[in-house]
């Protein structure tokens, strides 16, 4: 009888303990909503997530997406464990946002209309810069750009 | 002599531009001023019919590919497409042409790349059957993509299982008519937009039909277009898409079964009027989602059996009359950030929900709308009941907040709590109430 009730009481508190585990949550493409403009979440190179303190998991459809919606609510920063942004080489692949650099280039519409296109790192920004022309920004400068609106011609 | 000084320029550049028309068309051009005109329009006419000619492709003809054909035409050539089965892709047309497919030729781009790409002004593509787009990330591949072009016409062509169907980018004055687009979309990431329009201005999307795609009918960037008469259902995301598109009218369109319905985004002098929104189901489906628009007139449309009729959120200065809501979940779903909307002489039939809001205080404008829900009376016999309609019930804002609450739908303890509501407005929106309910149903024919 020990054993047993030991072993449901191990696996409810690693229940309890995995359920709010702050993680990096896949992105449920073509069922998420995007917390900020309500699209369905369907382009797999420009998904957007925040991870909360709490565990809980915010989708965006891009990355301009989740930076219009920190700015509008600033005090979700402090709430916000990750910030996170797809890598466009690499589909699914979630990178830190403030370590990613971005690419925005006109030959690259991000789904609502910033340009913004993130790479793991300056090389694969570069390497794609030389094909599709546009400018390197690191995380902030990528930030300012959408608060200022600034699109490529 | 001062005169003569400052018009002799003037007459030398008539000269010169007399000699180069003289080079342009070898007619016996006159400087007589009477008769330079009607010869030169003569000289204009002539030369472009002589040019104009019809260029035939089949398995037997001159010409027994499209490609050879396009390449082979001078401009404003007329392309006969006789019946068969054509493998090409690719196809550039950077010159004036009519493009006729004649008993729909099939032209199948094999998965390489995409169809026909226009790159001028005055192409007409009419009447093909058009497959097989190539599925690309980084490009976007369509069966027809104009690019920098103008005034295209393309019409009457059937385009199964493309990546992109029609591709607008750049483009203006082009018309979009009677095309039948079928997607075989599964996933969204696989699939792009039957009918895609991407900075273009002045476009007619007249008489299409849309499906299996990733959205039916898109608009970025694209402004002053008409969209009207086209049926869009069984796209994965959105029958239409509007982003960043001022000032387009869209009529007499239906959308159907598509996965989250309409959604009209970021702009503002939208005109939405007889459109059918119907059977768009899921958690996350809308028959109309409005996020940031302002100016706006929703008019005589119908809302059948949605999740949500029309969920709003930042929505500023519309117009919303004469709709027809019926049978949906939530007819109306109005988000805290709307104000300044106006709901007239609208219909709300059986929908479990008439309005939902997360706000205590709104200032939207409700008037003379009927609403099947109403109890009131009407004892002047004027057909407008003499006590307020509050559409926002207790419960649609306990479902607001605590969405799993729903399982509680039509229990003893939810009608309580309403009824109590109704009698001691506590908790809903003060404001938001109709104070001129209809009691008769609105007559509208929609069609």
């Amino acid at each position: 009888m020990k054993p047993l009730f030991l072993l449901l009481t191990l696996s409810f508190f690693t229940l309890v303990f995995t359920s709010c585990e702050v993680k990096k949550q896949p992105i449920a493409y073509g069922q998420a909503n995007c917390a900020h403009c309500q699209m369905t979440v369907s382009d797999k190179r420009y998904g957007a997530e925040l991870v909360l303190k709490t565990g809980k998991a915010l989708f965006f459809d891009s990355a301009e997406c989740l930076i219009q919606y920190l700015e509008e609510k600033p005090e979700e920063k402090d709430k916000t464990q990750m910030f996170l942004v797809t890598n466009f080489n690499k589909p699914e692949d979630l990178l830190d946002a403030d370590k990613a650099i971005f690419l925005q280039s006109k030959n690259l519409p991000s789904p609502m209309g910033m340009f913004l296109t993130a790479f793991e790192n300056r090389a694969a920004a570069t390497e794609m810069h030389k094909q599709q022309g546009g400018r390197i920004l690191t995380w902030n400068e990528a930030v300012q750009a959408v608060k200022n609106n600034e699109k490529p011609q | 002599m001062i005169i003569n000084r400052y018009f002799r320029p003037l007459k030398q550049t008539a000269m010169n531009s007399l000699k180069l028309l003289k080079q342009l068309y070898p007619l016996p051009l006159t400087s007589v001023n009477g008769t330079l005109f009607p010869l030169f329009f003569l000289a204009f006419f002539t030369t472009k019919s002589a040019q104009a000619a019809e260029l035939k492709v089949c398995k037997t003809c001159d010409f027994k590919t499209v490609t050879s054909a396009v390449k082979a035409a001078k401009p404003h050539d007329r392309i006969l497409v006789q019946p068969g089965y054509y493998a090409e892709s690719n196809i550039e047309i950077k010159k004036p042409l009519q493009l006729i497919g004649v008993g729909k030729p099939v032209i199948d781009a094999k998965n390489k790349g995409g169809i026909f790409q226009v790159e001028t002004r005055n192409v007409l593509i009419k009447g093909f059957e058009l497959r097989n787009v190539e599925v690309s990330y980084l490009r976007d591949f369509a069966a027809i993509k104009v690019y920098e072009g103008a005034h295209v016409t393309i019409s009457d062509n059937l385009i199964k299982n493309a990546f992109f169907g029609i591709y607008l980018q750049r483009t203006d004055s082009c018309t979009v008519a009677r095309n039948v687009v079928e997607g075989q979309a599964r996933t969204e990431t696989t699939s792009g937009n039957a009918i895609h329009l991407w900075y273009s201005d002045f476009i007619t999307i007249t008489d299409n039909k849309t499906s299996g795609h990733r959205d039916g009918i898109y608009l970025e960037f694209a402004k002053r277009s008409t969209i009207k008469d086209n049926l869009s259902f069984g796209n994965i995301r959105y029958g239409l898409h509007f982003m960043f598109s001022d000032g387009n009218v869209y009529t007499h369109n239906t959308f159907r079964n598509n996965g989250a319905g309409v959604a009209v985004m970021y702009t503002r002098d939208i005109v939405m009027q007889h459109n059918t929104f119907e059977h768009n189901w899921g958690p996350a489906a809308y028959g109309l989602l409005l996020k940031d628009i302002s100016r706006s007139t929703i008019s005589n449309n119908r809302f059948i059996k949605n999740t949500a009729g029309i969920y709003m959120e930042g929505s500023t200065y519309l117009h919303i009359e004469k709709n027809t809501f019926q049978g949906n979940g939530w007819a109306l779903r109005v988000i805290s950030s709307c104000s300044e909307d106006t709901f007239r002489l609208n219909n709300f039939m059986s929908n479990t929900f008439d309005v939902s809001t997360n706000a205590s205080s709104a200032s939207n404008y409700f008037s003379h709308n009927y609403w099947d829900k109403y109890e009131g009376y009407d004892l002047n016999k004027d057909r407008i009941g003499d006590v307020p309609y509050r559409p926002v019930s207790l419960y649609s804002l306990v479902v607001e907040r605590v969405p799993s609450s729903i399982m509680f739908l039509r229990s003893f303890i939810v009608d309580l709590m309403d009824r109590m509501e109704k009698v001691i407005p506590s908790f809903t929106p003060e404001m938001l109430k109709d104070d001129s309910p209809v009691l008769r149903q609105h007559a509208y024919d929609h069609a």
